[in-house]
């Protein structure tokens, strides 16, 4: 489907009447639609995490240019004037390239670009970057320019757009004048264009809301139907709301401590010999763990929504510790289901959750882990829905929470990326991060998603080992079929019954997996690989010893994994670990299975 | 499924029982199904057992458990069907999680659904919006796909699955998961009524029916009555005839 850019965007209104699009632009050069830095990056926080941010630039150096991706930050660049192909080569982002058409001889000059995307648009006259006038669509009809390259603008506006994309059938359109009265944006405009221009297939995207290809959807009891489409139709609204995500952001900041450091890892770069390797330290997040960045954000949607009552499940603990510490900041009440296996081996977290103040209750039935911690919250939540929010902690369950989760823990690697490109002015080469549900690691990876040249690598619990029946290697042994509210990738028998997962790590101890990442490693953008119990605990001791940081188990498994990548690297490469928690919680089992310890 | 519709323009009420195929070895389905149909029931709705039961109280997950532990699957519960020689007088449907329909083929699934003589099939953790993946396959086999209505169904989401409602409309009584009660809550008989001014099939209250009262709450309300997790647990208990009043209680024009 053709995706729809909204250009020139000034104010925070349109932003927001916006949020439907795919992309939004930021106009430097100087127009009556120019905005500085400052604003950019302020009108910025209120994006939806999955819309691009595109500057649009004449004639600026790469120094300018570099400067403003990463201050808005920027997630693509737009140029406009005569700039060399040395130029857009060097850029880190993807680039989209302008070309006035007039004749075809302008067709040949766009076909020989060396950006991702080039934009076709009218011959300017006041300023360069769009007249607004009609160019003349035919002259593309014999072009070899790949569509999935060609963005179309000038003259479009929703009476037009449908025609123009059935032309052209290009990657995206893009409209600025088109959406205004009297040289100012208009909303309703704004509202009329997107729609439009999505118009034939809208269908299709409703349909197809909440699947990650043939991944997702809202596979739960009728009785929940209501909750899981209201609570989708709060969490477009919040997300498009700049109140809601600067409420967000604000306890990120103040409560979290967030931003956490990218810390770059000398000694262990020096042991492994490979690549530079830096730490993104979720483990310093108030709680220990990056499941707090997904609370915040669930709880603050769950008062929106005039719910005061949480349920919630929880493996390791990090998720229960998370979710009762935000009930006590905000007084709600909190029940959390916990496996009891886990129960006994996270003793620590269950007095937390206790002394913060939430109900903890200890469920015996299956495995006695989180899956069945899972089933029970989901049963709780089913007889206490009308004024119950399930914080569901990971990128699991029913559409809407796979992608909700996911955008309140893109807050992981979107840092990462901004903070990278400032240690090493360049992105990484390869990116790992442990895999339970997928929340910290679709958080971590999300934000690179669509930077082929970093590789991205989600590690998995392999227990005693994938060949063993004790694992909990999803991605690597399992299979497709529904489990907790959506069709993704699992851990079963011949006749469908979910098996148990193993792994001497709680939070990564279910035989599931959330539904991007099934889809992401079907499309093979993301590498799944496993690593066992006796690897991890390994990992446990090398980095607390060279690097003075006691890692979760679960963390663990993302450095090992690491180790063997840094093998096939070399020193001129980065790496970066998402170290998920810190270890406090698993203190108990490093003392029993790392006994004897010199 | 015509036999529920002639029930309805008969005035007569409708009783479904549930059981859990296999709690107790998967020999005693046959006996279950014999011993139901010579008690009166209309219908009887032979659920399989699922590792993940989200829908259920533990009286059913403890019984699919049992279940389980026997090595009982979906695809031997419908072979077994195929076996049988006693003469079954009452429609049986099939109710089952999706996750086993999905792992044994949509398609194959339907066609060993027509072999065993399957009248109707109930899928609780698929909703109206992914019929899709099921529907088509059984309606092959004039096997209608029965929608679950509940009390927190919106209204213009009801009218759509009653609109293309198959067989009839199952009426869940509880906002919760299966399981007996003691009391249904005063709203439900309004609930039914709503449903049943709209129905074009056969409505029927099932979750939480174990006592003569709920159904003399209900009666003018309703078709029917699906009753579970009190059917389970007598079989369970070898006590399956103290289930026999509520059966006649439905059934029976007057109640004795
Ligand atoms: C520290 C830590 N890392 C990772 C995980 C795994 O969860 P996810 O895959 O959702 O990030 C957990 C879960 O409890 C955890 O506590």
């Amino acid at each position: 489907m053709t995706k729809v850019k909204i250009c020139g965007l000034k104010e925070s209104e349109h932003v927001k009447a916006a949020e439907q699009a795919d992309a939004i632009g930021f106009v430097f050069a100087p127009s009556k639609r120019q905005v500085t830095v400052e604003q950019a990056s302020e009108l910025a926080k209120h994006v939806p995490v999955d819309t691009e941010k595109i500057g649009v630039f004449v004639n600026a150096t790469i120094e300018e240019i570099e400067k403003t991706v990463m201050q808005v930050p920027l997630t693509m660049v737009q140029l406009h004037g005569d700039e060399p192909d040395e130029l857009v080569e060097a850029i880190r982002v993807p680039v989209i390239q302008a070309f006035s058409i007039r004749s075809k001889e302008d067709v040949r000059k766009l076909e020989n670009s060396k950006a991702d995307y080039v934009l076709v648009d009218a011959p300017g006259t006041d300023y360069r970057g769009g007249s607004g006038r009609v160019f003349d669509w035919s002259l593309l009809q014999n072009a070899t320019i790949d569509k999935k390259r060609l963005i179309v603008a000038g003259g479009l506006h929703a009476e037009n757009v449908r025609a123009a994309i059935g032309q052209t059938e290009p990657y995206m359109v893009d409209v600025s004048s088109g959406v205004e009265t009297e040289g100012r944006k208009d909303s309703e405009k704004i509202h009329k264009f997107i729609q439009q221009a999505k118009g034939g297939s809208m269908q299709e995207t409703i349909e197809k809301k909440g699947f990650f290809g043939k991944y997702g959807g809202q596979f739960v009891p009728e009785t929940l139907m209501k909750a899981v489409k209201e609570l989708e139709q709060a969490y477009e609204d919040a997300k498009g709301d700049p109140e809601f995500q600067k409420e967000y952001h604000h306890y990120l900041k103040e409560y979290v401590g967030r931003e956490q450091p990218l810390t770059y890892a000398q000694r262990l770069t020096e042991a492994w010999g490979g690549p530079k390797v830096y730490l993104k330290r979720e483990d310093l997040n108030h709680t220990g763990a990056h499941k707090i960045n997904n609370a915040i954000g669930q709880a603050l949607l769950a008062m929106r929504m005039g719910k005061r009552k949480i349920v919630a499940e929880t493996g390791a603990g990090q998720h229960g510790v998370a979710t009762a510490t935000i009930c006590a900041l905000f007084d709600l009440e909190c029940v959390i289901f916990m496996g009891e296996e886990d129960v006994k081996r996270q003793e620590l977290n269950v007095f937390r959750m206790k002394l913060l103040g939430a109900r903890v209750e200890s469920v015996t039935k299956g495995s006695a882990t989180l899956k069945d911690a899972v089933n029970e919250a989901l049963r709780y939540w089913v007889t206490n829905v009308e004024d119950t929010h399930y914080l569901i902690g990971s990128a699991l369950g029913p559409h809407p929470f796979p992608t909700m989760v996911r955008d309140f823990q893109s807050v992981i690697g979107e840092e990462t990326k901004r903070q990278i490109l400032e240690h090493e002015g360049r992105l990484p080469d390869t990116v790992l991060a442990c895999v339970g549900g997928g929340s910290n690691a679709i958080g971590m990876f999300y934000p690179f998603v669509k930077d082929e040249s970093v590789k991205l690598i989600g590690v998995e619990a392999a227990g005693q080992g994938v060949d063993t029946e004790k694992h909990a290697a999803t991605l690597t042994k399992g299979s497709e079929g529904v489990l907790h509210g959506a069709f993704m990738k699992l851990l079963q028998d011949d006749s469908g019954q979910v098996l148990e997962a193993h792994s001497l790590s709680a939070g990564l101890d279910y035989p599931g997996i959330g539904p991007e990442h099934a889809y992401l490693a079907d499309i093979g953008r993301v590498q799944y690989k496993p690593i066992t119990d006796e690897e991890a605990l390994a990992a446990v001791v090398t980095f607390s010893r060279l690097e003075g940081i006691i890692p979760a188990l679960e963390s663990a498994h993302a450095i090992a994994e690491a180790e063997k990548a840094a093998k096939d690297m070399t020193s001129e490469e980065i790496l970066v670990i998402c170290v998920s928690g810190r270890g406090d919680k698993d203190m108990a089992t490093y003392a029993d299975k790392l006994e004897g310890l010199a | 499924m015509n036999r529920l519709t002639t029930l309805k323009e008969a005035g007569e009420k409708a009783f479904v029982a549930y059981i859990m195929a296999g709690d107790g070895g998967l020999k005693r389905l046959s006996e279950q199904v014999q011993y139901l149909q010579e008690a009166g029931v209309t219908a009887i709705e032979i659920g399989i057992p699922f590792s993940d039961p989200v829908a259920d109280g533990p009286t059913i997950e403890a019984a699919g458990n049992r279940a389980l532990k026997e090595g009982v699957t979906l695809e031997k519960v419908l072979l077994e069907m195929q076996q049988w020689t006693f003469e079954v007088k009452v429609p049986l449907i099939v109710m089952t999680y999706l996750n086993p329909v999905i792992r044994f083929g949509a398609e194959r699934f339907a066609e060993e659904c027509r072999k065993s003589g399957i009248s109707g099939v109930i899928i609780p953790d698929l909703p109206f919006e992914h019929r899709e993946l099921v529907q088509p396959h059984i309606n092959k086999h004039d096997i209608p796909l029965i929608q679950l209505v509940t009390l927190t169904t919106m209204e213009d989401r009801l009218d759509e699955i009653l609109k293309s409602a198959q067989g009839f409309v199952y009426a869940v009584t509880v906002t919760g998961i299966t399981g007996t009660r003691d009391e249904l809550s005063g709203e439900v008989k309004n609930f039914m009524k709503r449903i049943r001014a709209k129905s074009p099939v056969p409505v029927y209250a099932g979750f939480g029916i174990s006592k003569t009262r709920h159904i003399d709450m209900l009666k003018d309300e309703v078709d029917g009555f699906i009753v579970g997790s009190a059917i389970v647990q007598a079989f369970h208990d070898n006590k399956i005839k103290e289930v026999e009043p509520l059966i006649q209680a439905v059934t029976l024009p007057h109640p004795v």
